[in-house]
C-alpha cells in the first residue's frame, strides 16, 4: 500500500513538474508546482517525517507560491508571448537554454545522490530516538550542521539586502534621469536662470 | 480658503487597542437596547388623517356614483404621468362623468398633487399603503379598485379642509 | 466493532458536527448583526428563527448558476473547492475532548492525532488564500482581481504574526502536538497560557482575524469598494461553498486559540473529566472567541490597506519576533 502510494506520489509529481515547463500561461506553471509540491509532501510524510511534509506545504505552498501568484497577477501575464518583450532571447533559444541548464543541473544532483553515503546521519541519531524526533532534529541541524545551515541562511540574507540594494538604486536613479533630463527640455523663453 | 486641523490623537487613540475595547463595550451594551424593529404583518403602521397613502376615488352618498366629472385637471397635475381619464357624457345633471379613470400604482409617487388640483372633491390620497401582485397589469388600478364610500375617507377629507382653511385665511386677510 | 470503522464513525461525527456549527454561525452573523443595530434579526423560518440556515441553503441551491465570459471555466469551479477543503482538513487534528469509549474502541475525541498537530493546522489553513486568489483570478473581473490581490499579500504577511505566536507557545511547551499543549495547560484557571503569554494571544488573535478575512480586515471583500471582492462572481452553489470555507475557517482559528490559550478540553480544576464535560467545555470556550469574531465585525470599521500592512510588518511582526525571543531566553534560563 505504502509502496503503491510512494510511487503514485512519485509519477504526479514528476508530471506536475512536467507541467510547470509545459504551461503556457505563468499562472498554471504556478499550480503545477503546487501540485508537485503536495505530492512531495505526501512523500515525506510517508517517508515518516511529518515535519518536513508540513513545512513543505507551510512555506513553499503556503507562503512562496503566493508571493509568485501575487507577482504574476501584478504583472498580468497572460500568456508566454507576452513575455518576449521582457527577454533578449527568442522563445525557442530561451526553451533550449532553460531546457540545458535544467537538464544539467539534475545531472549534477543525480551524480551527487549516487555518490553520496544515505546513510550518513543514522549513525549520530541519538540511541532510542528517531529521526522525525523534533528535539533530535533540532539538536543536530544547531550542531553537526550549524555551519551549512548558518551558511544558507546567511545566503538568503545577502539575497534578501541585494534585492533591497537594487530596488532601492533604481528609484534614485529613476529620480536622478528625470533631473538630468529636465535641461532637456526646451527651455522657456525669458528664462534667465529663474528657478521653475 | 478653510485650513481644517485634525484633532491631535493622545497616545490612547494612536495605540489603538484601549479605542476598539471601548467600541467594543459600546456595541456590547447595544445587544441589551430595546429593539426598534416592527414586526410588519402583525404589528402595522399606524396610519393617521396625515399619512399620505395611494390617491383613491371618492362616492357619492348614493354609494354607486363618482364625484369625478373628469375634467382631467388631476391627469395634468399628475408629475408621474400616472392618471389616465376617458370622460363620457351622462343622464345626470353633472352631464360628464368617467368612463375609465385608471391610476397606474407603479408610476404613482404618492404626491398628493392630484388631490389639490381637484375641483370636485373627488379624490383624496388615503391611508392604504399595501401594493403588491404577480403581474404589472394587476397594479393599473381601474375605477373598480380605486372607488371608496365617503365615509372611508373622511378623516382625511377634514384634515385636507383643516389645512386649506388656514391658506384660505391668511390669504384673505392680506 | 473495529477501530477503522469508529475512525470513520468520527469523521462523519466531527464534520457532521462543524458542519452544523458554521451553519449556525451564518445565523449567528444575522442575530448578532440585527442585536448590535437594535433589530430583532430572523425569527420567521422556524422558533427564533433557528431553521433559516436550512431556508439559506435551499435557496442557495436552487439560484442560477453563472460563469462570466471569458472566466477561466476550470479555475473559476476549483477556486471555491480551494477555498473549503483546507480550512476542513485543519479540522482533522482540533482536539475536541480527551479520551472516549466508542462500542468498545478505546480512543479520543479528534480525527488524528499526529505529532506535528500545531504546524499542520497552520500549514494547511494557509492554503486556504488560493481559493480566494484563484477565484479573484478567474473571474475575469477587475474587483475580483483587486480582491484576490489584497488577500494574497495580506494572508502572507500575517501568517508570519501567527506562525510566531505560536511558536512562542510551542516553545513554552516544548511539542508541536496540540494534545501535549493541552495538557501542559491542565489544571487551573491559573494554568492557562493566557496568563503565560499575553502578548501572544493578543497576536494570535489579530492575526486569526486577518486570516480568516474577517473585519476589520476583510480586504478581500471590501464591499464599499470592491463590490463583493473575489467573490463578486460567483453565484449559488460556489458562492454558498466559498461562505461555508469561511464559517469552518473561523471555526478552526477560534478553537486553535481556545487549545493553544485556554487550554483546549481540559476542564479548570477538574482533571480526567468525562468526555462530554471536556467537548463541552472546549465548546464553550471556542464559542466565547467565534462570537468576538461576530462581535468585532460589527463594531469596528475596515482598515485602510497601507495601514493593514503598516500593522502587520511593523507592528506585529517585531514584536511578534521580541515575543518569541524572550519566550526563549526565559525558557533556556529559568
Amino acid at each position: 500500500m505504502a509502496e503503491t502510494l510512494f510511487y503514485l506520489l512519485g509519477a504526479l509529481a514528476l508530471a506536475f513538474a512536467v507541467g510547470v515547463v509545459r504551461a503556457r500561461m505563468p499562472l498554471f506553471s504556478v499550480l503545477s508546482l503546487l501540485g508537485s509540491f503536495f505530492c512531495l509532501s505526501g512523500i515525506y510524510l510517508l517517508l515518516g517525517f511529518p515535519f518536513l511534509a508540513a513545512t513543505q506545504l507551510l512555506v513553499y505552498a503556503g507562503a512562496i507560491m503566493v508571493l509568485f501568484l501575487f507577482v504574476i497577477m501584478l504583472l498580468n501575464l497572460g500568456d508566454e508571448a507576452q513575455l518576449e518583450r521582457h527577454a533578449g532571447l527568442s522563445l525557442s533559444g530561451r526553451r533550449l537554454f532553460v531546457g540545458g541548464t535544467a537538464a544539467a543541473l539534475l545531472g549534477i544532483v543525480g551524480l551527487a545522490a549516487a555518490q553520496m553515503n544515505t546513510t550518513f546521519v543514522a549513525g549520530e541519531v541519538p540511541q532510542g530516538r528517531a529521526l522525525d524526533d523534533l528535539p533530535t532534529l533540532a539538536g543536530l541541524l544547531f550542531t553537526r550542521y550549524m555551519l551549512p545551515f548558518e551558511a544558507a541562511s546567511l545566503l538568503l540574507l545577502a539575497t534578501m539586502v541585494g534585492v533591497i540594494v537594487l530596488a532601492k538604486r533604481q528609484r534614485g536613479t529613476s529620480a536622478v534621469e528625470a533631473e538630468a533630463e529636465a535641461p532637456a527640455l526646451p527651455a522657456p523663453p525669458l528664462s534667465s536662470g529663474a528657478p521653475r | 480658503m478653510v485650513i481644517v486641523k485634525r484633532k491631535e490623537l493622545s497616545l490612547a487613540e494612536r495605540l489603538y487597542l484601549p479605542e476598539v475595547f471601548r467600541a467594543l463595550s459600546i456595541t456590547f451594551r447595544a445587544i441589551f437596547k430595546k429593539k426598534v424593529t416592527r414586526q410588519y404583518p402583525e404589528e402595522r403602521l399606524v396610519t393617521t388623517a396625515v399619512t399620505r397613502g395611494q390617491p383613491r376615488l371618492v362616492l357619492l352618498d348614493d354609494n354607486q356614483h363618482l364625484a369625478c366629472v373628469s375634467c382631467g385637471l388631476c391627469e395634468i397635475a399628475c408629475p408621474a404621468y400616472a392618471i389616465t381619464i376617458d370622460g363620457a357624457e351622462t343622464e345626470r345633471c353633472i352631464e360628464r362623468e368617467p368612463k375609465r379613470f385608471e391610476i397606474d400604482m407603479l408610476r404613482c409617487i404618492l404626491c398628493g398633487f392630484c388631490e389639490e388640483a381637484c375641483p370636485k372633491d373627488a379624490i383624496f390620497m388615503s391611508d392604504e399603503l399595501e401594493l403588491a401582485d404577480f403581474s404589472r397589469a394587476a397594479l393599473i388600478y381601474d375605477i373598480e379598485k380605486l372607488k371608496r364610500p365617503r365615509a372611508a375617507l373622511q378623516p382625511r377629507i377634514d384634515y385636507f379642509y383643516g389645512a386649506n382653511d388656514r391658506w384660505r385665511k391668511r390669504s384673505s386677510t392680506s | 466493532m473495529s477501530p477503522l470503522l469508529v475512525t470513520i464513525l468520527k469523521v462523519l461525527l466531527i464534520y457532521g458536527g462543524v458542519i452544523t456549527l458554521a451553519a449556525g454561525m451564518t445565523l449567528a452573523e444575522r442575530k448578532v448583526s440585527a442585536w448590535i443595530q437594535w433589530r430583532i434579526g430572523p425569527n420567521r423560518v422556524g422558533p427564533f428563527g433557528t431553521l433559516q440556515p436550512l431556508a439559506d441553503g435551499i435557496k442557495f441551491i436552487f439560484k442560477e448558476e453563472l460563469i462570466p465570459d471569458g472566466a477561466n471555466k476550470f479555475l473559476f469551479r476549483l477556486a471555491p473547492v480551494l477555498a473549503a477543503a483546507p480550512a476542513m482538513m485543519a479540522i482533522a487534528v482540533i482536539p475536541f475532548a480527551g479520551e472516549i469509549t466508542l462500542f468498545g474502541v478505546h480512543t479520543t475525541l479528534s480525527i488524528a492525532d499526529i505529532p506535528i498537530s500545531a504546524l499542520y493546522v497552520v500549514a494547511v489553513s494557509g492554503l486556504g488564500v488560493y481559493g480566494v486568489i484563484l477565484g479573484g483570478w478567474s473571474s475575469n473581473s477587475k474587483y475580483s482581481l483587486l480582491g484576490g490581490l489584497r488577500a494574497s499579500a495580506q494572508m502572507v504577511s500575517y501568517e508570519l504574526s501567527l506562525i510566531l505566536a505560536i511558536l512562542s507557545i510551542v516553545v513554552l511547551s516544548g511539542s508541536l502536538d496540540l494534545r501535549a499543549i493541552v495538557a501542559a495547560q491542565a489544571g487551573g484557571i491559573q494554568d492557562w497560557n493566557l496568563w503565560r503569554q499575553p502578548l501572544a494571544f493578543g497576536l494570535f488573535v489579530i492575526a486569526t482575524f486577518a486570516e480568516t478575512n474577517r473585519h476589520p480586515f476583510d480586504f478581500a471583500e471590501c464591499e464599499p469598494e470592491l463590490v463583493g471582492g473575489f467573490h463578486t462572481e460567483y453565484s449559488s452553489m460556489k458562492f454558498a461553498l466559498f461562505f461555508l470555507g469561511e464559517y469552518v475557517a473561523m471555526i478552526v482559528m477560534a478553537s486553535m486559540t481556545a487549545t493553544l490559550f485556554l487550554g483546549g478540553p481540559e476542564v479548570p480544576f477538574w482533571h480526567g473529566a468525562p468526555w462530554f464535560v471536556q467537548l463541552f467545555a472546549f465548546l464553550a470556550k471556542t464559542s466565547v472567541f467565534l462570537f468576538l469574531f461576530l462581535w468585532v465585525r460589527w463594531t469596528l470599521p475596515r482598515f485602510r490597506f497601507d495601514q493593514l500592512m503598516r500593522l502587520g510588518w511593523k507592528v506585529m511582526l517585531p514584536l511578534s519576533l521580541a515575543n518569541v525571543f524572550l519566550t526563549g531566553l526565559v525558557v533556556s534560563f529559568f
